[in-house]
């Protein structure tokens, strides 16, 4: 709503379409420049229909926000990272790595978005909530606005930060309709537990958290994983499946409804001590994109028109971590300094002035890895390779240590697992390490 | 610890739904399906199966897209709720 004493100007420099991480950092840059922006969201409050998995990276945060660290909503830094293999009989593997430093921290991403809009509102930016922008508005292939029910508000420029349901840019016809092949469905359970109990269980002290992901058996083989993330005072359990697959198994009926999964982890023995005397306290589900580069539009400047964030495909997932957040605000800030340097010049917003932007981002750092990461995309999706990377490490340890009488030696437990898997231990190896390398 | 129903985990969500569907079914294209994934797929179980036919339910949407990304009829005419309504999201 608009607070009835603010003046509502009729024209502004930019309007910013999507009140997430890209779209809170590009109106907060742009207003600290000292442009006029109006920044829009469909939600009830600024990060109301937010849902992420729970880990961010600092590193390009800062960048925007040098104090967030300090200032901004943090729950715990993540100290341990553990990843498990699980297995259909009960067998899981899992590892820890202990973490040097602070790169990372959970936080609830409504509860962080709207700390961003917040600083953006100090630096001017006008922030209107309970709008659901219905289209970008054109003047000779120029978008030159928005439009919501009948309102209709102009600006020099447009940045689209919608995220990955893309219907504005759908209905100008600049990106295609939504492909199972590049999404992921996310389904996710926030667990109340008390904050002593969680140290304790998690082996971490009060600030400290652990970020765990789950490969195999948790999504009913199918790709994708699994996520366990600390808060202060709660854990987010989640899965994530590659959309396509998950077609292909609904089809083949090995999954019947797509809430049982994130039940399943919630209830399994493995994991289900941790959170004994948990209560669920939400629940709910958000798209996410598989593989950036492909989802990525053709172009990410149009005249007067920029994209940015998930709606732009910036945001890596290689199964092991995914980069949403980061690059969203990394992308906002570009953004925000190709809309500078085109409004200085003196035909402003053309789509000349504003290709910086897509300069500015083939030669970021989020560029480089969605294209360093591709070939490991291909790899995540492949349902065999999914099966085989969980079953042979699974295999060879049950031969190692569930034991009747004689120890096997490694070589021996490692010949079995092979067998198992209808390779020799010399082909399977050479196909592992194919596989190794594209990771 | 026992299962919840989707009912039940959406019952632990903080709501305000609005009083008119933000999602409009084409119950032709519907009725021809024979995979129905949206039953299967959508994280909310708003879509069910009532005597062989899709029955579509949009109180405990999440606005998540599955459904208008998997439907093979392209029967799902999916928009957002007005006015800030539908989910609203606190610890996630
Ligand atoms: C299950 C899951 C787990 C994830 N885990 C992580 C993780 O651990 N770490 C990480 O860094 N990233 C993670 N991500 C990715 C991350 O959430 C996104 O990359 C990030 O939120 C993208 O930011 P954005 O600003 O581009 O889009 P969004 O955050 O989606 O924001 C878009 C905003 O635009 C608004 N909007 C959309 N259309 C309209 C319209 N027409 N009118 C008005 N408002 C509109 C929406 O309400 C929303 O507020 C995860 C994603 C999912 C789904
Ligand atoms: S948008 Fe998501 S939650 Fe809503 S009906 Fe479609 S699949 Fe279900």
């Amino acid at each position: 709503m608009i607070k009835s004493n603010t003046t509502f100007p009729t024209k502004f420099d930019a309007i910013v379409v999507g009140a997430g991480p890209a779209g809170a950092a590009s109106a907060y840059v742009l207003s600290k420049k000292g442009f006029k922006v109006l920044l829009v969201d469909r939600s009830r409050e600024a990060g109301s229909k937010e849902l992420y998995g729970g880990r961010i990276y600092l590193g390009p945060l800062k960048e925007v926000w040098p104090d967030l660290d300090k200032k901004a909503p943090i729950h715990r830094w993540i100290k341990k990272e553990r990843a498990s293999i699980m297995g259909k009989d009960g067998r899981i593997i899992t590892i820890e790595y202990n973490a040097g430093r602070r790169t990372s921290f959970t936080a609830y991403l409504p509860e962080l978005v709207r700390w961003m809009v917040s600083k953006a509102e100090e630096e001017g930016t006008i922030f209107v909530d309970e709008v659901v922008v219905d289209e970008l508005l054109t003047s000779d292939g120029k978008v030159v606005g928005i439009r919501s029910g009948p309102d209709e508000i102009r600006s020099d420029v447009v940045i689209d930060a919608e995220g990955v349901n893309r219907l504005l840019l759908e209905k100008l016809g600049l990106v295609s309709g939504p492909r199972p092949e590049e999404l992921a469905l996310g389904i996710k359970e926030v667990l109340k537990v008390r904050k002593n109990e969680i140290n304790a269980q998690f082996n971490v002290d009060d600030d400290e958290g652990v970020a765990w992901i789950l490969m195999g058996d948790i999504t009913l083989g199918i790709p994708g994983g699994g996520f366990i993330y600390t808060f202060n005072e709660t854990i987010s359990i989640g899965i994530v499946i590659h959309m396509a697959n998950a077609i292909r198994a609904a089809e083949a009926g090995a999954i019947n409804h797509s809430f049982e999964l994130v039940e399943n982890l919630r209830l399994h023995p493995y994991f289900n001590k941790l959170w004994k005397s948990s209560d669920v306290i939400e629940y709910g589900a958000h798209l996410t994109i598989e593989d950036g580069l492909s989802f990525m539009p053709k172009r990410l400047v149009y005249p007067g028109l920029l994209i940015v964030g998930d709606a732009a495909g910036l945001i890596l997932n290689t199964g092991y971590t995914v980069r949403g957040v980061d690059f969203a605000v990394y992308s906002g800030k570009l953004a925000a300094e190709a809309v500078e340097k085109a409004l200085s010049e003196k035909e402003g917003a053309t789509e000349e002035n504003l290709k910086v932007y897509e300069d500015m981002v083939r030669k970021s750092f989020m560029y480089n890895e969605l294209k360093r990461h591709r070939a490991s995309k291909e790899l995540m999706k492949d349902p065999e390779f999914f099966t085989k990377i969980s079953r042979i490490p699974l295999k060879f340890f049950s031969e190692l240590y569930e034991i009747d009488k004689e120890v096997p030696t490694a070589y021996e437990a490692f010949k079995n697992a092979c067998r198992s898997e209808d390779s020799g231990p010399l082909s399977l190896m050479f196909k592992l390490w194919g596989m190794v390398k594209k990771l | 610890m026992k299962r919840l129903r989707i009912e039940e985990l959406l019952q632990r969500n903080v709501w305000d739904v609005g009083k008119k569907p933000h999602i409009e079914i084409n119950m032709d294209a519907c009725g021809s399906c024979e995979s129905k994934l949206c039953v299967k797929l959508c994280p909310a179980g708003c879509y069910t199966v009532v005597d062989g036919k899709v029955l579509f339910s949009y109180e405990g949407c999440l606005e998540c897209g599955t459904c208008r990304t998997v439907c093979p009829q392209g029967a799902v005419k999916w928009s957002y709720p007005r006015s800030g309504k539908g989910v609203y999201y606190r610890f996630t």
